[in-house]
């Protein structure tokens, strides 16, 4: 395994089921491998229910794979969970913040959980704050937070630290346009000050005009990674959207012609449905 | 990885690790102290109420008890005009002078028999006032009381005594009475006796002085060392579990559990973390409830005074700060308990439905030390919970020495329930499936389906532990319905039988059936070497002498009560009338047969291959222990259970540990046999004492060294069975196993003769 400076995510075939008590066990992620370097904006694309928040939460080592490799700024996410989440940021729609302490309560407790001095806490807060416009709600307690203001709490939250790898699942989930461009611009912010990115996301503008390489994502598996030109020229088809569709669809016409022949009855007609719904959710995203 | 990169960053990693550890707890830990102060609720459970429900309560209490003592007993007497001259009861208005113990606290009201006598009984008047409520009592004197013969010997002369027993101020009234009554006689038979010109002092032959050693503070203690500790860990039990389930489920529930995971705490900083949090609630709680109560029942104690010989008193102040010592463990154990229930939830509302429960089962310990009679012994001492409640009690009574003597047994209980519970409570925050249990929707028909199309040959472990609950359930039923002890040989042999065949065996043969494809390989109904057959036989008569020991040694630390004597007395009378034979039967043959195969056949066969060998043999040997209904058995089947269940893992099969378990129950039915008729050599090995016939000492010694060598023998033969569909990364216990195995297996070479001795 070669862990070079210029990958700081490396993602090796990494698979994970979860057991469920109906079905047998369920094959959440299956042999995902991409790379991400410092600088770079990776997108995650998929429907939901694809997987993407499950690969996240492995590489915030929240979850541990079932097989498969995942390296953090060279860390395994296995074998050194604590080092892995020293330099990460992770900010998801499922990590809300304390109802009753204070923004900058909040975003103390983490910096001094990573285990920097208070001085060096109260500065880097200081700063935050400034940078994303939150010192009028800083000793509000989180509970009568806005949404937006929340999201902005657990961005500050996840920054605290000046980690180099910062992950952002669903993060524009349920904000309004204005303050979903906001974060938008945040993101490319820290792009720019050479943080690796990773971005998982239903929403195809968001990938299209943000990411620098987009892996697509469906029921587990990636079916196609590239840089949005790249993508385009291989399926020789210039609207993202379309793109997107035809690809899944593909991949379902090829999934069904296989599980016919191999799979036995049962798996096949409840995946079926499945894919149904997750076309469905994909179409009104 | 290049390797000096890998060595660069472990190295690092322990730095930093060693570094953090410490600060992170204590970061989390102060973190969620003050999310629960910012709580209003909880900051008013733990601290305001008790705070303010002691008092409150006390004077209440106070006001009650000042009411009760200021109402006069109203004495209502019809007929004082019937009581001629004899010695006078009343003086006046009251009672005559020195008969009533306090004059304030009787009120008199007189009624002449005339004044009633106008066409109604008096006695139907009598009644109707006290049903009224008019009187506490009414004091009827008739008019033959006035005849001196009559009043000696006719009914019609008694003095009668109206009162309502429902009614507590005519209980005190009547109580009252008696008392003035009988001085009222004593003084009487005094004045006759003077005038007969006998000496009054044959009255008092001898004189009488009670004397009470205990000194009223640790008379008090001895209330106060009972009543406090168990307000004190109920109040720590409640007091750690509504903080758990914020700090767990709640959080779960919040989405910021996740939030934390992500952070670089490790999960034990943070099961540290919340623990120290749960546990200072706890101990808050407990403090501020048995304190505020301390102290308002001391005030009002020194407010009332009861007198000298009341057995309550104020309690002692600084003993109770004993009570300290064992809230800090308990608490600690409560609280890494309820925090790892707590995880199981996903919501507060789930919380509460697996905390509830939990308090059920931990409530009977705390309960255990109230019993009358309970008191620190051996025995007493290694019952979780109820041993540190025992052994402060004695301390708070100032017994230190007797205290001391079970600290280690105590202490050490404690500690490792201790290092159980929190095992646990880490266990559960490593485990994705609690922190992230799916949301999935449970449904019937799909699980049944699987349950049926995943049938293995062997029990599955839910189906296992479905067993054996069904045959303890069973069991108990049938002792609760069961009636009167038959007389006839035949229907006591159904008595025994019964439960043998239908809830012991009739369970796993049908769950056998029904839910594995191999019911050979479900009640590991294997075939095996007659050398694993006559070790077992072997090791059955070997280990007896060790078990009649064991059994002698446990009734000796819990005795059992007379009535548990009594009660299976008519069993071992009906045993001692029977013949031989049918006590083999009845005893050993059919007992060794269903238990076995239940136990160690279904039982333990669906759980080994899952949950490893020893956690196998432990919990079957429980369930075992569980199913014999009686304490000092279970202790000795538990016992037994290990053994058998060991001898069931290294052969495979149930044949040998039914062989072994028939020689146990065989002998116990038949030394008293062996002895009384005189079989030839048995008076080698047995003796008759004054408990009955029993091994001589030397067999007792030699058998266990026999024990030894037929434990070694067997480990000398290679595991046989299904063991081997084992996945490799299994629990501990199993890998102790594979250690054993590798050590006796390569270098062996089975011989047949070997093993036959």
């Amino acid at each position: 395994m070669r862990t070079t400076i210029d990958s700081m995510i490396d993602v090796n075939s990494l698979t994970k089921t979860y057991p469920d008590s109906n079905l047998g066990d369920f094959l959440a992620v299956d042999r995902v491998s991409f790379r991400v370097g410092p600088g770079e904006i990776f997108g995650l694309l998929g429907a939901n229910g694809a997987g993407k928040t499950t690969v996240l939460r492995i590489l915030s080592t929240v979850l541990a794979p079932t097989s498969g490799e995942a390296f953090i700024a060279g860390y395994n996410v296995s074998t050194h969970p604590e080092e892995v989440r020293r330099q990460i940021g992770f900010v998801s729609n499922n990590t809300a913040v304390y109802d009753r302490m204070t923004a900058a309560e909040m975003v103390e407790h983490f910096g001094l959980l990573h285990g920097m001095s208070k001085i060096e806490v109260r500065r880097r807060c200081d700063e935050l704050f400034e940078q994303l416009r939150m010192e009028d709600f800083r000793n509000v307690l989180g509970a009568k937070l806005s949404t937006g203001m929340q999201q902005k709490v657990s961005i500050a939250r996840a920054l605290v630290h000046d980690p180099p790898v910062l992950i952002f699942d669903e993060a524009t989930l349920g904000l309004d346009v204005l303050v979903a461009r906001n974060l938008l611009g945040i993101i490319r912010d820290l792009k720019g000050a050479g943080k690796c990115l990773i971005f998982s996301t239903h929403i195809m503008s968001e990938v299209e005009r943000l990411c620098d390489r987009i892996a697509i994502m469906h029921r587990g598996r990636i079916l196609d990674l590239g840089t949005l030109g790249e993508l385009r020229k291989r399926h020789n088809e210039s609207d993202f959207e379309e793109l997107f569709f035809s690809l899944l669809s593909r991949h379902e016409q090829n999934q069904g012609a296989e599980t016919r022949n191999t799979v036995p009855l049962e798996s096949q007609s409840s995946s079926g449905s499945s894919a149904e719904r997750d076309a469905d959710e994909g179409g009104t995203a | 990885m290049e390797p000096d990169f890998d060595n660069l960053k472990s190295t690092d990693r322990l730095v930093s690790r060693r570094r953090s550890r410490w600060s992170a707890i204590r970061h989390i830990y102060f973190r969620e102290m003050r999310d629960q102060i910012r709580d209003r609720r909880t900051l008013f459970t733990i601290a305001i109420l008790p705070i303010l429900l002691y008092p409150l309560l006390g004077s209440v209490m106070l006001q009650v008890a000042q009411f009760s003592r200021e109402h006069p007993a109203s004495i209502c007497v019809i007929g004082r005009d019937h009581l001629g001259d004899v010695t006078p009861l009343f003086d006046g208005d009251h009672f005559a002078d020195g008969l009533a113990e306090d004059e304030g606290a009787v009120e008199l009201i007189h009624y002449d028999w005339g004044m009633i006598r106008s066409g109604e009984d008096a006695q139907s008047k009598a009644t109707q006032w006290i049903d009224d409520g008019r009187f506490d009592l009414v004091l009827l004197v008739p008019p033959e009381f006035l005849d001196f013969s009559a009043r000696k010997s006719q009914d019609e002369a008694k003095v009668r005594m109206f009162f309502d027993v429902t009614s507590d101020q005519s209980r005190v009234a009547r109580d009252r009475a008696f008392v003035i009554l009988n001085r009222w006689r004593n003084r009487w038979v005094r004045d006759d006796l003077v005038q007969t010109g006998l000496d009054e002092s044959i009255l008092n032959p001898f004189q009488l002085d009670e004397i009470d050693v205990a000194q009223q503070q640790s008379k008090a203690a001895a209330f106060w060392s009972k009543l406090l500790p168990f307000i004190m860990l109920v109040w720590a039990m409640t007091g750690a579990f509504y903080p758990a389930i914020d700090l767990v489920a709640g959080e779960k529930e919040r989405g910021t559990l996740e939030t934390l995971l992500c952070s670089p705490a490790s999960r034990s900083e943070i099961v540290w973390g919340k623990l120290g949090a749960v546990a200072t609630a706890s101990m808050a709680t407990a403090i501020l409830n048995s304190g505020s109560m301390l102290i308002t029942s001391s005030f009002i104690f020194s407010k009332i005074s009861l007198g000298a010989g009341a057995a309550v008193g104020a309690p002692p102040i600084l003993p109770m700060l004993w009570l300290l010592v064992a809230l800090v463990p308990l608490s600690l154990l409560f609280s890494a308990v309820a925090l790892a229930a707590a995880a199981l939830a996903r919501s507060s509302k789930e919380g509460q439905y697996y905390l509830m429960p939990l308090m059920m089962i931990t409530l009977p310990l705390v309960l255990i030390p109230m019993l009358p009679g309970t008191e620190l012994s051996a025995g007493t001492s290694l019952i979780p919970v109820t041993g540190m409640f025992l052994l402060v009690r004695s301390l708070v009574e100032g017994q230190f020495l007797f205290a001391a003597l079970h600290v280690p047994m105590v202490l050490g209980v404690t500690s490792l329930c201790l290092w159980l519970a929190m095992n646990w409570a880490r266990r559960q925050f490593e485990d994705e499936a609690v922190l992230f249990g799916s949301h999935e929707q449970f449904d019937l028909r799909k699980w049944v389906r699987r349950a049926w199309d995943g049938r293995e040959k062997h029990a599955s472990v839910p189906l296992a532990y479905f067993c054996g609950a069904m045959i303890l359930v069973s069991l108990f039923f049938a002792k609760l319905s069961g009636g009167v002890m038959p007389t006839d040989a035949n229907s006591f042999a159904v008595l025994l039988l019964k439960p043998q065949v239908f809830f012991i065996l009739l369970p796993p043969f049908a769950l056998a059936l029904v839910f594995t494809r191999s019911f050979r390989d479900a009640l590991r109904l294997r075939s095996v070497s007659w050398q694993h057959l006559a070790l077992g036989l072997g090791l059955g008569i070997a280990f007896h002498p060790s078990y009649t020991l064991l059994g002698h040694l446990v009734s000796t630390l819990y005795p059992l009560s007379e009535q548990a004597i009594e009660a299976m007395k008519p069993v071992v009378d009906q045993i001692n009338h029977l013949p031989w034979v049918t006590v083999l039967i009845l005893i050993a043959v059919v007992p060794a047969f269903c238990e076995e195969i239940a136990f160690r056949g279904f039982i333990f066969g669906g759980l080994a291959p899952k949950q490893g060998h020893w956690r196998a043999v432990i919990a079957t040997a429980l369930l075992f222990g569980a199913s014999h209904g009686v304490l000092q058995q279970s202790i000795c089947a538990t016992v037994m259970g290990v053994l058998l269940g060991w001898v069931a893992y290294r052969t495979g099969s149930v044949f040998p540990g039914i062989l072994l378990h028939f020689a146990n129950n065989a002998m116990t039915v038949s030394i008293q046999r062996f002895y009384s008729q005189s079989w030839r050599g048995a008076d080698w090995f047995i003796e008759s004492t004054a408990d009955g016939v029993s091994y001589r000492p030397w067999w007792s010694v030699a058998s266990v060294l026999i024990v030894m060598i037929l434990i070694w023998l067997f480990q000398r033969l290679s595991v046989c069975g299904d063991e081997s569909d084992l996945s490799p990364d299994d629990v501990a216990g199993e890998r102790i196993e594979r250690g054993i195995e590798e050590e006796y297996e390569t270098p062996v070479n089975p011989a047949p003769t070997s093993t036959s001795g």
